[in-house]
């Protein structure tokens, strides 16, 4: 059998053993209930805080399509980044089986490509009903028939790349703590308030709001509601073209690869030699 | 040899529940952090979605106040709706069913100590966020309020008992159902803005949780001008009902699901 098969196989099964942990505990149709509703949720509160304020004036539709579309589309990063990170921990403490996937032939990397994957899958329902509820019930400029998919799917793609990057290189940081539970969603709620999702990063005070233009979440925010939105799209940077966005997207992706490798690489010897992998942490 | 009396034993065992709790307050860090800084994000992420729209002032005091009941909820959630789950998971349930006391005691041993816990991780919430983002407050209304804020965190509690007792059915489903109660209840509380905003039947179902009618009576208070859902004096009226309701109910469910699990063995049931 090839290298490459067996690094497949692994990949499978890390992709369904992921899927089975986020899923088995419960009847589909309560899973999907509970997928939906905690973003849906989401989105509305944002829906009703701006109500608020601003009532029906005009532009209101142009303004809740900017909310609605960064709430739906952060269930990838609080799957793809909570989720994973989350479950690394879980992997050691309440599952002890990272031992057995650090000793199986299967790269480490992999084995959590797939985790991560599985738990995308779950974004990608949670992310399908929002848009479609909020558009219907709000009446948002989004026409499926007008949307730009390939600038949507690339840059999603390539978005989706950096968060299981990050994500990766911080569940293994949290390896080192011995009860990190919860420091996952914390880490998400800071690339929360970071990335554009609900509001425009240029309301940030100035150190933050050039922390969160190194993010690449916040360029793949914009690239979502140009191809969402086309011209109705509300623009964090009106003076870029979708070209220099996308570029932006790329290099900060790029770089956000490169740092979550070397983290990862740094959390992987400290982990190795201080016997962190088969720990036992009371889960 | 004399026996201590039952009410020694019920007094006694509140303060041996809380206890690990107080202790727990500073002496497990990586909680300190997550229990304060979770809600102060959240807080703080609201906050800016309020600027980004230019909201009046009044408004960022909304979202401190609802971030503060926030910290409160959550660990109603975690720390006590679903405890006997992780207790059961710990092999720690049996030990309680066997142990000469009640279940309720037990409960409120936790409220107790969770109530302080999280009273720590609101004050936190509260100073920083006001001082970060310059929000005042009515002097006149502080106290009223805090006497607002007492009731509705005891009904909290109340509600969290009687979550207890039925997350005694659930297995490992709980932590999911655990996480399902999170942004649903920040929308039908109002935590963020004003309950009149969700109207009157939204509004009616979220009264259901104290939470609802104590955050708006509380913001009517310490913020004039809210937007307000019903009269003070009703919505405080309610909470105490709540108060009342809520207790008696936690313990009739309590006892019921207690015989239930001990008949279907769900005591030592592990799910973990």
């Amino acid at each position: 059998m090839s290298a490459a098969i067996a690094q497949w196989r692994g990949f499978k099964a890390a992709t369904r053993l992921g899927w089975e942990i986020s899923s088995n505990w419960t009847r589909p149709l309560i899973f999907v209930i509970y997928s939906v509703l905690r973003p849906l949720s989401g989105a509305f509160i944002l829906v009703v805080m701006y109500r608020v304020i601003s009532g029906s004036a005009p532009g209101t539709a142009t303004y809740l399509a900017f909310l609605v579309s960064g709430v739906a589309f952060w269930s990838f990063v609080q799957y793809g980044f909570a989720g994973l990170a989350n479950g690394m921990s879980e992997d050691r403490g309440e599952y002890r089986m990272l031992k057995y996937v650090y000793a199986s032939p299967v790269h480490f990397y992999v084995y959590l490509l797939g985790r991560g994957l599985a738990q995308l899958a779950s974004a990608v329902a949670s992310t399908a009903i929002v848009l479609v509820v909020a558009t219907i019930a709000l009446r948002l400029p989004i026409d499926p028939l007008r949307v730009n998919y390939p600038l949507l799917l690339g840059a999603s793609v390539l978005a989706l790349l950096a968060v299981i990057g990050m994500a990766m290189a911080y569940g293994l940081l949290l390896l080192l703590a011995r009860d990190s539970h919860g420091y996952g969603d914390l880490g998400a709620s800071v690339l929360y308030v970071v990335s554009g999702a609900i509001f425009p990063i240029s309301v940030l005070p100035g150190v933050l709001a050039t922390i969160a233009a190194l993010s690449p979440l916040v360029y793949w925010m914009e690239l979502i509601r140009r191809s969402l939105l086309g011209s109705h799209a509300i623009r964090m940077f009106a003076t870029l073209s979708d070209a220099d966005v996308l570029l932006r997207l790329l290099v900060t992706t790029a770089a956000t690869l490169i740092v979550a490798h070397l983290v990862f690489g740094w959390a992987d010897r400290m982990a190795r030699r201080r016997g962190l992998i088969d720990m036992e942490s009371n889960w | 040899m004399s026996h201590p009396s039952a009410v020694r034993i019920f007094l006694k065992t509140i303060l041996a529940r809380a206890w690990p709790r107080l202790v727990s307050t500073y002496r497990n860090r990586t909680w300190v952090v997550t229990e304060t800084l979770l809600p102060l994000i959240g807080t703080i992420a609201m906050i800016y979605v309020y600027r980004s729209l230019h909201a009046p002032a009044r408004y960022l005091g909304f979202v401190v106040l609802g971030g503060v009941l926030l910290a409160f909820w959550q660990n109603v959630i975690y720390s006590m709706a679903t405890q006997f789950f992780w207790d059961r998971g710990a092999g720690n349930l049996e030990l309680f069913a066997m142990a000469p006391t009640s279940l309720a005691a037990i409960l409120l041993g936790m409220a107790f100590g969770g109530a302080y816990v999280s009273l720590t991780r609101a004050v936190t919430i509260l100073l920083v966020a006001s001082i970060l983002f310059g929000v005042g407050y009515s002097a006149a209304g502080l106290l009223p309020a805090l006497g607002v804020f007492v009731l509705t965190i005891s009904a909290l509690y109340c509600l969290g008992m009687l979550l207890a007792s039925l997350f005694l059915f659930y297995q490992r489903e709980a932590w999911q159902l655990a996480d399902a109660m999170q942004e649903p209840i920040y929308f039908l509380s109002g935590f963020y803005f004003p309950v009149r905003s969700l109207g009157a039947i939204a509004g009616g179902v979220g009264s259901l949780i104290p939470l609802t009618l104590g955050l708006d009576a509380i913001r009517q208070l310490v913020l004039p001008g809210t937007p307000r859902f019903i009269p003070l004096g009703w919505e405080i009226l309610a909470v105490v009902v709540q108060l009342a309701g809520y207790a008696i109910l936690s313990l009739i469910s309590l006892r019921y699901l207690e015989r239930r699990a001990r008949e279907d063995a769900r005591l030592i049931l592990r799910s973990t």
